[in-house]
């Protein structure tokens, strides 16, 4: 059955548009000239403020009151494009790079045009060589194609494209790790405020944002921003490109409009055409994001705020669902195992709770598990997630939260295998603090 | 780490002051610092680890969590990164149980990894996490032997302990002053900074990652810099310890004498601690306006040369007498001298110098005093060393005593006495030094036996810096007082200034008629107090204000 949803990022996969010819075939680059440069800046981010259009990172932060923070007439502006795509689950900005890069530089001029943007970088995930390769490949037809360079299309206006590959860390996605990275520093992130909008890069103001963020411009600008924000729901406008993994038949990139049923996500012949097995959860947004029951997940619907009513995220778009044949409780400690390993270790609580809560979830799973575990692991999390310098740390409060208290009953089932679950830990007199 | 990285902002005396509200009470509070130092300034003392006043900010530990109003109500923050705002809300645990409890998890969570050491660990005394769980943590404990440790620890250091737990470093030889143990490193990162931003060389860093990372130094490279024992001062826990305090003494028995560096002009403010007579080792005592928080090594092994080497009695044409016969002696040639060359010295204190002016009144127009040193001079480092190797260098040229130890070689001839106190000229030049063996009598007042006391005809032994109370003035005309520790060698040793009263005849017992005497004869000291002067030291007007 043919995809009938509305398409703005992915309009050109499987098309061949790596190739600027194609891509210029196919209606690219057809704005950038006259009709993108006879926007003064302001008119431009009050177009993207109008379309709705949200970050697609993970937070859904309104893209044009980001861009309305940046201040101007003083230190340059960078803009920096976050393509470190680290969540588990998500693979869609990979996708975007390797089938469209040609729309990733368009959205960059436009986006570079409404900041005074000189210089700017893609932040790609050092993993994604063949990202790498599109990207470059792109750009350099871009500038000899005078589209990127000196002096664009003789507007005067002029922009440069570096690609920087990242060294495989998941907290370089966070924006103010990924700077520190891009400075060359150790990537962990720093405190706010200040935030990167106003001091960023090499202490300059600064705007991130997501691949699927800015591929979306292209099509704001060549369609205008009511028709964008027709598509969606609520203020949740626009569409969104999930990746779909797990136990569904065709698993996938999709792009559809916001606010999708997740069940027609997984069912429908033009996405996933049905989940293998009986479903017994759906994970939303990527590992971070609370996970859903089938009966939650019965009703959801993927936009932000209805996701937000349902205690869960967006996030980046990263579906996984999964069977009843499926062990939550390795589930759970593959993703305390990955937040542990991906800690930066900067600051205490997520460098030593997230492995602390990993060596609790590793018993457990090794059928050492006390029946206060699950107690502890919610202590935790209950400790660390406001404590720390980023969200890293509660985005693996996330999981351990609902995943301990939706199957609760699996988790006991897995502690009800150790023998000497109830037995004291400790000597109740002792109190070990530092003395342990 | 990056660019962003400021240091925080001190109160100064000057500093605006504004009202904010802690725990429902309106207090008055620099408005120009961090809540770190305005708590402190209304006697509020937050815990914290990563926090320095001399470091750049980092708010890794997050102990320091108070709750402030922000644009969501009231909220957790890191007190050493929240600047004071006029009229803000703090709440403190004193009246919020979430900020307790919040300080109470970090606390926990310091320690998970931390390793059970105290009994053995030098650092215990004076160690931050013991301080700091005392106040902010004593909590049950989550921690249970089957979930075990990842202690931290460089993976080619970890070892299997007798019960089979993977353990991290420990007892690393990091540099040639340095013990590192990995396990205990709270990951602060204190050191990382002060090595990157007052030492200015990055020689340590902190690798890899979440819980397995560690401190270390870059492959194939050791810590080895002027001032790395610094890091040992600002480590929180034991992970960082010197190799010469080392197992030597427990801390909790130190006794701590203010004083100040007797090997440069900056004067550099020190603790030196001591116990039985002993001296362990010279710590920095922190002075914005001097040291910072910082001293060079070369001024902490001063303390050694305590025990080493000590003139502690008299001798007499090279054999060793008593030192009351050597006092006699000099007390005989200096009455019959015609013509004597007292050499004054700026490694003495102010009062000492004074008694040489008092001993110079008493023999009239029969003395005449000579000033300054042959020591090289280096120079300034930027953190705590001027590069003048003479500490009271100023002070004495305040005194009036001119730096003409050239006329005194050039007109030896002249003289049939020379005294010296403590300034070791046979060593500073030995060529120059020859000259003046043309003087048939050479007295030396010295408390070490120098090249000096061995070219002398009778010297006599006198205290040293860490024995005598009295005053410098450093390179930067500030009067700084060094506090006398009670560890003379032997108890009959005397300070130089009472050693020279004696020699004047006028037999001054307490240092203050020394000070006294000092005030009297030098217009810009003239009236002030040792109650003035203060453990900071007093900024003396610049020269050409006094009249």
């Amino acid at each position: 059955m043919a995809d009938t949803s509305p398409k703005v990022c992915t309009v050109n996969f499987g098309k061949g548009a790596q190739d600027i010819s194609v891509y210029k075939s196919l209606g690219g680059y057809s704005n950038v000239g006259k009709r993108l440069f006879d926007l003064s800046q302001f008119e431009l981010i009050d177009l993207v403020t109008r379309s709705g259009l949200r970050g697609r990172g993970g937070a859904g932060f309104p893209t044009g009151m980001k861009w309305s923070f940046v201040p101007r007439g003083g230190k340059p502006v960078y803009l920096v494009v976050n393509a470190d795509e680290g969540e588990p689950g998500t693979f869609k900005d990979h996708f975007l790079m390797l089938e469209d890069p040609h729309r990733l530089i368009e959205g960059m001029l436009i986006c570079g045009w409404a900041l005074g943007v000189r210089t700017a970088y893609i932040y790609v995930r050092g993993e994604f060589l063949s990202a790498v390769e599109s990207l470059n490949k792109a750009i350099s037809q871009a500038y000899a194609a005078g589209l990127l360079g000196a002096n664009i299309g003789g507007s005067g206006y002029s922009l440069d494209i570096y690609v920087h590959r990242g060294a495989g860390a998941y907290i370089c996605g966070e924006e103010t790790a990924l700077i520190n990275s891009l400075e060359g520093c150790k990537g962990q992130p720093r405190l706010k405020p200040p935030f990167p909008a106003v001091s960023g890069a090499w202490s300059s103001p600064t705007c991130v944002n997501n691949v699927e963020t800015i591929m979306a411009l292209p099509w704001i600008l060549e369609n205008g921003p009511e028709a964008y924000a027709a598509i969606g729901v609520g203020r949740s406008n626009g569409t969104k490109v999930f990746s779909v993994s797990g136990d569904v038949k065709r698993p996938g990139v999709y792009e559809c409009a916001l606010g999708l049923p997740i069940m027609e996500m997984l069912e429908s012949e033009q996405f996933c055409q049905g989940v293998i097995g009986d479903l017994k959860g759906v994970i939303p947004g990527g590992s971070s994001t609370p996970v859903l029951t089938t009966a939650e997940a019965s009703d959801a619907k993927l936009d932000y705020e209805s996701l937000a009513a349902k205690g869960t995220m967006l996030g980046s778009g990263a579906i996984i669902a999964f069977n009843s044949s499926r062990n939550v409780v390795t589930m759970l400690q593959s993703l305390t195992r990955f937040y542990a390993h991906e800690s930066c270790g900067q600051c205490t609580p997520c460098r030593e709770g997230t492995g602390f809560a990993n060596r609790v979830m590793k018993t457990v799973v090794a059928g050492k598990g006390r029946d206060t575990d699950l107690q502890l692991l919610l202590d935790l999390c209950e400790g660390f997630t406001p404590t720390t310098i980023c969200p890293l740390a509660a985005a693996d409060a996330g999981p351990i939260e609902s995943f301990t208290k939706k199957f609760r009953a699996d988790f006991e089932a897995a502690i009800a295998r150790n023998p000497e679950r109830a037995e004291e830990r400790l000597h109740p007199n002792f109190r070990p603090g530092a003395f342990w | 780490m990056s660019n962003y990285y400021h240091m925080p902002k001190l109160p100064s005396a000057d500093s605006l002051r504004v009202t904010i509200n802690v725990d429902g009470k309106d207090v008055v509070v620099p408005g120009d610092t961090n809540l770190i130092e305005a708590l402190r300034s209304v006697g509020i003392e937050t815990p914290h680890f990563c926090y320095h006043p001399h470091l750049p900010l980092s708010g890794n530990c997050r102990q320091c969590l108070i709750e402030t109003e922000g644009p969501r109500g009231m909220g957790l923050a890191i007190a050493c990164y929240t600047p004071v705002r006029a009229g803000m809300k703090v709440a403190t645990p004193a009246s919020s149980p979430k900020v307790a409890k919040a300080r109470k998890t970090v606390m926990e969570f310091q320690l998970v990894n931390h390793p059970l050491d105290c009994p053995i660990c030098d650092k215990a005394g004076e160690c931050l996490l013991q301080e700091n769980y005392m106040q902010a943590g004593q909590g049950e404990s989550h921690v249970r032997e089957d979930i075990g440790k990842q202690y931290h620890g460089a993976p080619e250091h970890r070892f299997e302990d007798t019960k089979g737990q993977d353990r991290g470093g420990k007892d690393i030889d990091i540099g040639p002053r340095i013990i590192l143990d990995e396990e205990r490193c709270i990951l602060c990162d204190r050191c990382v900074r002060f090595m990157r931003h007052v030492a200015g060389d990055e020689q340590l860093y902190i690798a890899a990652r979440g819980d397995h990372a560690f401190i270390t130094t870059f492959p194939g490279k050791k810590l080895d810099h002027a001032y790395d024992l610094n890091t040992t001062d600002i480590c929180p826990v034991g992970a960082l310890t010197s190799k010469s305090f080392r197992f030597k003494h427990r801390v909790w028995n130190l006794q701590h004498t203010p004083s100040i560096d007797p090997t440069d002009a900056l004067g550099a403010n020190i603790w030196i601690d001591h116990d039985g007579g002993t001296v362990y080792r010279l710590m920095p005592r922190c002075n914005s306006d001097v040291n910072r928080s910082w001293i060079a090594n070369s001024t902490r092994a001063a303390f050694e040369a305590l025990s080493t080497n000590r003139l502690l009695d008299g001798r007499l044409q090279g054999k060793t007498v008593t030192r009351s016969e050597a006092l006699r002696h000099m007390m005989e040639k200096l009455q019959s001298a015609k013509k004597v060359a007292l050499v004054s010295s700026g490694h003495l204190t102010l009062e000492d110098n004074a008694a040489m002016l008092s001993l110079a009144g008493v023999l009239g127009p029969r003395a005449e005093v000579f000033g300054g040193s042959w020591l090289p001079v280096a120079k300034p480092d930027g953190i705590a060393l001027s590069g003048d190797p003479v500490p009271n260098r100023r002070g004495v040229s305040l005194l009036g005593i001119a730096d003409n130890l050239d006329q005194l070689v050039s007109r030896a001839a002249e003289f049939d006495v020379v005294l010296l106190a403590e300034t070791d000229l046979w060593f500073a030049d030995s060529k120059q030094a020859k000259a003046l063996e043309a003087i048939p009598n050479r007295l030396v007042l010295s408390a070490w036996d120098t090249a000096s006391v061995k070219a002398a005809t009778c010297a006599v032994g006198i205290n040293a810096w860490a024995e005598v109370r009295g005053c410098m003035v450093n390179i930067a005309g500030r009067l700084q007082m060094m506090q006398a520790a009670p560890v003379s060698p032997v108890d009959a040793l005397e300070p130089a200034w009472q050693t020279l009263s004696h020699l004047a005849g006028s037999d001054w017992n307490e240092v203050i008629e020394a000070w006294k005497f000092a005030t009297g004869i030098c217009s810009p000291l003239a009236s002030i107090k040792y109650s003035a002067i203060g453990s900071s030291g007093l900024q003396l007007p610049p020269s050409g204000a006094h009249t």
